[in-house]
């Protein structure tokens, strides 16, 4: 017998041979979902784009935030950035069209992350207000490497697309075929594995800057 | 449909509480047994020790010889089920009785029947004294501090924590010092301190540190086994915080040596 | 698997007798269980989420073949291949012919307990495949030569002092300056090119979605998604527990998972691996192959151990486990360590081999109490007890001490002149309200005082004075 039938039918035997209904399973797989805000913590904040800032810049997640109105104002707001900290202007821009769309003058642009980039910029499908997280998913414009390679990821993300919960990303791409990679980002990478202290930079980024365009209703 | 003794209310008649001592106050601190009988006297209870009482299986169930734990947990329960109530100075016994005689008799179902339902009506003192019968004792004074360790079984399979608390708080001139991690285990756990006596002593010593640490003149606790265990580790490093169990501070009658002390 | 050939209580002796060991334990599962302790404050549901997520995995136990085969064919369908094996060996026999197939001359892991458990680092090395480890804590115990102490922090048992020196010895390029910082840093360094350069990637899984054929990785460094996208081939290995119906039930265990791992909200990084690369992907595995893996758990679901199943890894049982945080996770001798371990154990190594380890707890039930899935962890453990004194496991003084103990406490006339006896003959060793010298209580007072008893049992006063009345 096969590995695989072995498993099965012990699985079987373990469980007493009885009949699975696949509809019954369902029912009770979906009702296992049910009454969700009694198992989920509550937001930091009543408007979503305030409780996604604040989770963001809590000292849980610590990461930055600012709020631009128009994506037009990003380049600026990146100017700002790395001149604060003293950083070129040269970086590593994902190949996507509301990012390349941009402005740029002024910058040194390469869409291939280097091993060693210091700078990349990029833009996220989605955010959670419930843990001040960004949602990418991988394909033409937007390979993975960039939000991992990096020591500073700075990341646009459109109010609009900032959802309440972690279960509303899942609503809102069931049945759809899923991605190679959906990477749900939250904070700067960070290890806790010397002695139990959080370093950030472990081999991710070790700085992450969100920021949020527009208003949830009116995005640009 | 029976009545049950708290439907009648303010027990027109006094509840009939079988007392058992526990195998280990009986032989070794009898005086938590009398501090019990009084403090269940002064509640309001008609108390009886039934003579036919030894111990309640645990060392066995625990080793995994649920075989005579059986054994033991059908005799607790000839001795016991004719009382309303089985009150108990330790949760450790008690958790056995409520939580483990239905495992322990598991194969034998009009067996296990009997266990839940006499598990239904066997309390630990204190939330006994205070769960059910509203008791708080009066004119109890001791003009010193404390500190509380919150034993495993009673803390856990019984939710025996705000009650010794509640009844402490009544006694004049006792003050609480609260302990650092009053609930983790003080590693006596049963037969575990003599088949690991190493590992036993390691945590023994951090709690004894804590304790030392709390600034507390006593230490109190609801379970015999594990003053013992703490009582016996304050004593091997020298410390000078006196144990007791806490029936015995709120029976009046921690007048006398504390355990370890020479009577 | 077996550490050493010490005993239990030899190895334990060696832990206890090891100063720098405790202050590394101490150091990390006090910051997790204080870390936790705060994160349930800010969860008030957590309770509820907690009966939820025990529901959910009971539900995929119940149904466990049907999610197995659920997830199988909409993993094929994504274009992964699936690979089912019985046993440890066959899991890393699976792996390393995949390697070998792929040519692989190094592969990059991330950090999986499953693939410890089957031995993986072991056959990697033995089919000569450069293994690199990618999560600090690992590549730490790699450079150390030695094996994890506990799931989620496996180098806890290495103090920052041990870990600089190691860097320093062994590292490309390492640290100048005495920090974690610089020590993270010099770690960063050293791994970077090795992610890029890896001809396979290795990771487990936290959950695998029945409705997708997805695997789901959380990590804190990012190293798995570093890992996992340059190689061309990706192997995942995962217990076929991991199963849940859908992203919605994987991000409800997932809310419980990571609170009570290390009491952030979230991971820094969730990743979902669907598949390999698709057409016009910038980067990711032209092959995507996943391995689920039985290795004793249909075995549980027989022999009563069904709970365990529930298990998601996350290691409170052990942070809040007073045994563990004397001893740390080598003791165990097992992949996994504190109470999950020792009630695992037994099932993957044999009872007879490990018949400590569920003996060496004190029941006092705090791992019960913090395990985000409510399993019964010392019911589970006194279930190996009991079926350990069923196999005439246990030594034949406490058999014969428990039968005597048994024989004189059913006869209440005969067990009240035994401990009148006991308490005289204990009084004979008083020595100022102690009992001293006296045989048979050596384990107890080798390291505490045994408080004499009173001069008489309680019964005997209470029998004088109820004729006293």
């Amino acid at each position: 017998m096969s590995a695989r039938d072995t498993i099965l039918n012990a699985i079987r035997g373990g469980l007493g041979n009885t009949e699975i209904h696949p509809m019954a399973v369902r029912r009770e797989a979906d009702a296992l979902l049910q009454g969700l805000p009694s198992i989920r913590p509550p937001l930091l904040e009543d408007g979503l784009v305030d409780a996604f800032i604040a989770r963001v810049t809590s000292p849980k997640v610590a990461a930055t935030a600012e709020r631009i109105a128009s994506a037009s104002e990003l380049p600026a707001a990146v100017g700002r950035y790395l001149e604060a900290r003293g950083l070129p202007a040269v970086v590593a821009l994902q190949p996507a069209a509301p990012l390349q769309d941009l402005d740029w003058s002024g910058f040194e642009l390469h869409d291939e992350v280097a091993p060693d980039e210091t700078i990349a910029i990029g833009v996220a499908r989605w955010g959670i207000a419930e843990t001040g997280s960004l949602v990418f998913h991988s394909g033409a414009d937007t390979p993975i490497l960039a939000n991992f390679l990096p020591l500073h990821h700075l990341v646009m993300v459109r109010a609009d697309t900032i959802l309440p919960f972690l279960d509303d990303y899942a609503a809102a791409t069931a049945g759809q075929r899923p991605p190679r990679n959906v990477n749900i980002v939250t904070g700067a990478s960070g290890t806790t594995d010397i002695e139990g202290s959080l370093v950030l930079g472990a081999h991710g980024p070790r700085f992450l800057h969100v920021v949020i365009v527009g208003t949830p209703d009116s995005s640009e | 449909m029976t009545t049950t003794l708290k439907q009648i209310g303010a027990f027109s008649s006094p509840p009939r509480v079988g007392l058992f001592v526990t195998c280990l106050v009986d032989a070794m601190r009898p005086s938590v047994g009398f501090a019990t009988l009084k403090l269940l006297r002064d509640a309001g209870c008609r108390v009886e020790v039934p003579d036919a009482q030894t111990c309640c299986g645990q060392p066995a169930f625990n080793s995994g010889d649920t075989a005579d734990a059986a054994v033991l947990a059908r005799h607790f329960i000839e001795t016991f089920e004719g009382y309303d109530y089985v009150v108990a100075p330790s949760g450790s016994c008690v958790g056995m009785t409520r939580a483990h005689y239905a495992e322990a008799l598991a194969d034998d179902p009009a067996w296990a029947e009997r266990a839940r339902r006499l598990g239904e009506r066997t309390y630990e003192l204190m939330s006994f004294l205070v769960d059910v019968m509203h008791f708080a004792p009066a004119d109890v004074k001791l003009d010193t501090s404390f500190t509380y360790h919150d034993s495993c079984s009673g803390l856990r399979e019984l939710g025996v924590h705000d009650q010794p608390r509640a009844l402490l708080d009544k006694v004049s001139g006792l003050t609480l010092k609260p302990l650092e991690g009053n609930d983790v285990c003080c590693g006596f756990g049963g037969t575990f301190c003599v088949k690991y006596p190493a590992i036993s002593n390691a945590v023994v010593g951090e709690k004894a540190d804590a304790i030392d640490r709390s600034g507390a003149s006593l230490l109190l606790g609801g379970d015999l086994g594990c003053l013992m265990n703490m009582a016996g580790k304050l004593k091997r490093k020298g410390s000078s915080v006196r144990s007791f169990h806490a029936a015995e501070v709120l029976a009046g009658m921690a007048g006398g040596p504390a355990i370890g002390e020479e009577r | 698997m077996q550490e050493a050939t010490l005993s239990f209580k030899a190895r334990a002796k060696e832990a206890l007798a090891d100063p720098t060991l405790k202050i590394a334990i101490d150091r990390t599962t006090g910051t997790a269980e204080r870390k936790r302790a705060v994160a349930m404050t800010q969860f008030p549901q957590f309770e509820a989420a907690r009966e939820r997520g025990k529901r959910i995995k009971d539900h995929v136990i119940a149904n466990l073949d049907h999610y197995l085969l659920e997830f199988e064919r909409n993993a094929i369908a994504s274009g992964a291949k699936v690979h089912w094996a019985r046993t440890a060996e066959e899991a890393s026999q699976i792996v390393v012919r995949l390697c070998k197939e792929a040519g692989a001359k190094r592969v990059t892991r991330v950090k999986s307990m499953l693939g410890e458990e089957i031995g993986l680092p072991h056959a990697l090395d033995e089919a000569g495949i450069e293994r690199v480890e990618t999560d600090l804590a690992e590549h730490i115990v790699q450079l150390g030569g030695d094996r994890p102490s506990h799931i989620v922090w496996p180098s806890m048992h290495r103090t920052r002092e041990q870990v600089s020196e190691m860097f320093k010895r062994l590292h490309r390029a390492p640290h100048q300056e005495e920090t974690i910082e610089a020590m993270v840093d010099s770690a960063r360094r050293e791994l970077r090119d090795k992610f890029l350069t890896a001809d396979v990637s290795i990771s487990g899984a936290n959950f695998l979605l029945a409705d997708t054929g997805a695997t789901c990785t959380v990590t804190n460094e990012g190293n798995a998604e570093l890992t996992t996208t340059p190689p061309r081939v990706h192997i995942v290995t995962a217990g076929i527990e991991k199963l849940v119906p859908s992203m919605g039930h994987a991000i409800a265990m997932l809310r419980l998972l990571v609170r009570s791992a290390t009491g952030a909200d979230v991971t820094q990084y969730t990743t979902f691996h669907c598949g390999p690369k698709q057409t016009g992907d910038r980067d990711g595995p032209e092959e995507f192959h996943i391995v689920l893996v039985d290795n004793g758990r249909t075995r549980m679901l027989r022999e009563g151990m069904k709970d365990m199943l529930r298990c998601i890894r996350c290691g409170a049982c052990m942070n809040h486990c007073v045994v563990f945080r004397q001893l740390g996770g080598h003791v165990y001798g097992g992949t996994y360590p504190g109470p999950m371990g020792a009630v695992l154990t037994p099932m993957f190594d044999g009872l007879e081999q490990s018949r400590d380890l569920p003996h060496a707890c004190t029941m006092n039930g705090k791992c019960q109490e913090v395990c985000p899935v409510a399993i019964p962890l010392p019911t589970l453990l006194r279930g190996w007890r009991d079926r350990s004194w069923r196999e005439g496991l246990e030594p034949t003084a406490v058999r014969f001490g428990l039968g005597i103990h048994t024989f004189v406490a059913s006869r209440p006339r005969l067990y009240r002149l035994g401990t009148a006896i006991a308490v005289r003959v204990m009084r004979l060793f008083n020595r100022g309200g102690l009992v001293k010298g006296m045989p048979g209580l050596g384990a107890w007072t080798a390291y505490r005082e045994f408080p004499a008893p009173a001069k008489r049992t309680f019964m005997e006063m209470y029998k004088d004075q109820e004729k006293g009345q």
